[in-house]
């Protein structure tokens, strides 16, 4: 799998993962050693039924939450290890984040939420940097919103500057959970489309956690989680498919 | 509606409670302690001359009266932006109560009544404060010798007032800061988009018009002061009504006033990210830096007030008086008066202080979710930090420059109405004393440090997961 053309490098993997939370008795496991890998250059949907740790798994390959045993790493780096300030960073220069909701800081400007992950760097944009950037605004709809605030666009298109700040910085992957859950079905259409184009069209890798079986079909990968467990691994299949493993694992739960 | 249990309705948390019992404790036990000094002040002065007490205790309480006035008019701002930061914050659960069926008004009331409750409680915990004190320091000034063995009472009926007022004013004040909930609708707790800040939805015109009125009338009626306070003392009534006017415009006017001295400030203080982002929060919130700001702009006057116009009188009894032995004398006098005035006046900036930290908890407390994002996205710790210690020092310092500026330009206008014709005729420039500049600058600086150490604590804590999970 290493190094064979065929099969891309990994942008992130995991093995033997377990996150419980709570004490001995009361204990909940949310991953029950999980091992999986990110393929680079791929869109790669993760789902599985409510509860089923995919936030969990995303919030510790992506820094966010540290696991209760098991390695994570991001490219060639182990982050299980690292402390808070090495993560912060890891997450500033090296991962971009899409959210169900509240993607955006209020209080800045559409443009300053875009350029934020470079503000948080403490510089600016170089020059290509900004002709990409320019490219990107220009091809998600928002040239002429960039001077908004965030509560002036709708839901849809808070969610496409997400995109936009996610993809700004080219980051090795990009981590969505649920980045279609508060939009309607055309909306979400639209923002998988545009996950989709930025996979196919440069190779970005994305990681995107979803419940919607249309969402994962736009997908080159499909990873199913049960119960905190990696229980299937498919290439790119349709929305009905998709939706017949699910209600499969939900009748064997 | 009267069937409905109570308990849906909750708009106002906990977290400002804490801080407006505080104020209105303060309050009491100032107005309470301020009377008893008084009082006992009263007795000392007229001695044996029981006849003569009556005459000089309601002179004096007329100067501690006025006094006690100032910081009940303190708290009671500091009462009503603490509730009405609370109502902005919890929109979405007013307009959820809403949604399933409470009424805007039963919120409101149950706001006031709250209120009510924390007036109450805390005017009387201050008050039994105020009096232990000042019990105890009684007994060690007569024990000492400081002031002789008599018969003081500080138990009287007079005593009553101030818990009163500050009871009264604490309700008024949470119904006052509670209005904003009339303006909730069910509809806010449907949209899915971010918080649209309540207030920034609500422009009011009239309120603009009246700020600006006040403050031009005001302006007119201040130089009209130091002109006609050239050729007669009766100058100061004017500079009086002036001031009272234009101060009354700014405090109305302060969301018009404030920001755009916050963005000053916050381009003062550089340009990397934290700061940038603390500056374009108090830009984007123009109610809520002027609310947290307000009380200590009001306070710094005052005392700046005070301080330069007695060191104006003090320049130009200097120009005007030949003999080196009166000099000195006014010099002794107005130097103990500022000191005494200071005290009294200083305590309502405390208060405004306690309203400014408690204002920067809450706002941080209520941005959680937003702090959580910036973590996510790669902000680390002591930059959260940073932004906060930026918000806090920028809110400090155009507070504290305000007041500095509009003391200084009130005290030597009062200095000019009243003594211009005394002193000869003539403008002299402002006296500024610069140890009261020097201190108000430390205490800025304390209080801009001091107000972020818990709420950057939590900040800090904040765990980017749990924040973005909270719905
Ligand atoms: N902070 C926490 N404390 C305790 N248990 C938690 C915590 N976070 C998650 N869990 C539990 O871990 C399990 C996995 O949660 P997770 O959020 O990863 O599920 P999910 O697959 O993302 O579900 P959904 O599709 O509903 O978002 C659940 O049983 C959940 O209750
Ligand atoms: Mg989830």
């Amino acid at each position: 799998m290493e190094t064979t053309p065929a099969t891309p490098g990994l942008a992130a993997r995991v093995t033997a993962l377990t996150k419980t939370y709570g004490s001995a008795t009361t204990a909940v496991t949310a991953l029950d050693d999980v091992s999986i890998g990110i393929r680079r250059g791929q869109f790669t949907a993760i789902m599985g039924p409510s509860g089923s740790g995919k936030s969990t798994l995303m919030h510790i390959m992506a820094g966010l939450d540290t696991a209760s045993s098991g390695q994570a790493w991001l490219g060639d780096t182990e982050i299980s290890g690292l402390g808070d300030a090495d993560l912060t960073v890891l997450r500033r220069r090296r991962v971009g984040f899409i959210f169900q909701a509240f993607n955006l800081v209020p209080t800045l400007d559409i443009r300053g939420n875009i350029l934020l992950p470079f503000a948080l760097d403490g510089r600016r944009p170089s020059s290509t940097e900004t002709g990409w950037i320019e490219q990107l605004i220009d091809s998600l709809g928002l040239v002429d919103r960039l001077t908004h605030r965030p509560h002036e666009l709708s839901g849809g298109q808070q969610q496409r500057v997400a995109i936009a700040r996610a993809l700004a910085t080219r980051p090795e992957l990009v981590f969505a959970d649920e980045p279609t859950g508060n939009l309607d079905s055309r909306s979400g259409r639209e923002v998988l489309a545009l996950l989709k184009a930025a996979s196919t069209g440069y190779g970005q890798s994305i990681a995107m956690v979803t419940h919607d079986p249309i969402a994962a079909s736009y997908a080159d990968r499909i990873l199913f989680l049960a119960d905190g467990r990696l229980v299937e691994d498919r290439e790119r299949s349709s929305a009905e498919e998709i939706s017949r493993i699910m209600l499969g694992m939900e009748q064997r739960a | 509606m009267s069937g409905q249990p109570k308990t849906q309705m909750v708009p106002a948390g906990h977290a400002g409670r804490g801080a407006s019992l505080l104020v209105a404790a303060l309050a009491s036990a100032f107005g309470v302690v301020l009377l008893q000094v008084t009082s006992v002040l009263a007795t000392v002065i007229s001695g044996d001359d029981v006849a003569g007490i009556g005459a000089v205790k309601s002179a004096l309480t007329m100067v501690a009266v006025l006094f006690i006035t100032i910081a009940v008019y303190v708290s009671s701002i500091v009462t009503t932006n603490t509730v009405a930061t609370i109502i902005a914050g919890r929109t979405r659960t007013i307009a959820l109560m809403r949604l399933i069926g409470s009424s805007a008004r039963d919120q409101r009331r149950a706001v006031a009544k709250e209120g009510l409750a924390v007036g109450a409680v805390g005017a009387v915990l201050g008050a039994v404060a105020g009096t232990l004190l000042m019990a105890g320091g009684l007994q060690i000034a007569v024990a000492t010798g400081v002031i002789p063995d008599l018969r003081y009472s500080l138990l009287e009926p007079l005593l009553v007032l101030p818990v009163a007022i500050v009871v009264i004013s604490t309700w008024g004040a949470a119904w006052t800061g509670s209005r904003r909930v009339l303006t909730v609708s069910p509809m806010q707790a449907v949209g899915a988009a971010q918080e649209l800040s309540l207030e920034e939805a609500i422009r009011r015109p009239a309120r603009n018009v009246i700020a600006v009125v006040l403050i031009i009338a005001g302006v007119l009626f201040l130089a009209g002061g130091v002109i006609v306070g050239q050729v007669s003392e009766y100058g100061v009534l004017l500079g009086l009504v002036g001031g009272l006017l234009s101060f009354s415009g700014l405090v109305l006017g302060s969301h018009l006033i404030m920001p755009p001295i916050l963005r000053l400030v916050g381009r003062g203080l550089g340009t990397n990210t934290p700061v940038m982002l603390a500056a374009a929060n108090s830009q984007q919130h123009p109610e809520r830096s002027s609310r947290a700001t307000i009380g200590l702009v009001i306070g710094v006057t005052l005392i700046t007030m005070f301080a330069v116009a007695g060191a104006t009188f003090e320049k130009m009894m200097e120009l005007a008086m030949e003999d080196p032995s009166v000099r000195a004398a006014i010099s002794e006098m107005v130097g103990i008066s500022l000191a005494v005035i200071s005290v009294l006046v200083g305590f309502s900036a405390l208060i405004a202080a306690v309203g400014m930290v408690n204002n920067l908890a809450l706002s941080v407390l209520q941005r959680s979710r937003e702090i959580g994002l910036l973590r996510a996205l790669g902000f680390t710790g002591r930059q959260v930090r940073a932004m906060i210690m930026a918000e806090s020092l920028q809110m400090s310092v155009a507070a504290v420059g305000l007041g500095l500026a509009l003391g200084i330009l009130y005290g030597w206008a009062a200095a000019q109405s009243l003594f211009g014709s005394v002193a000869g005729g003539g403008l002299v420039a402002p006296a500024v004393p610069w140890l009261l500049v020097v201190l108000c600058l430390a205490g800025t600086l304390v209080l801009a440090v001091g107000a972020t150490l818990v709420p950057a604590r939590r900040a800090v804590s904040v765990s980017p997961v749990t924040a973005l999970a909270a719905a």
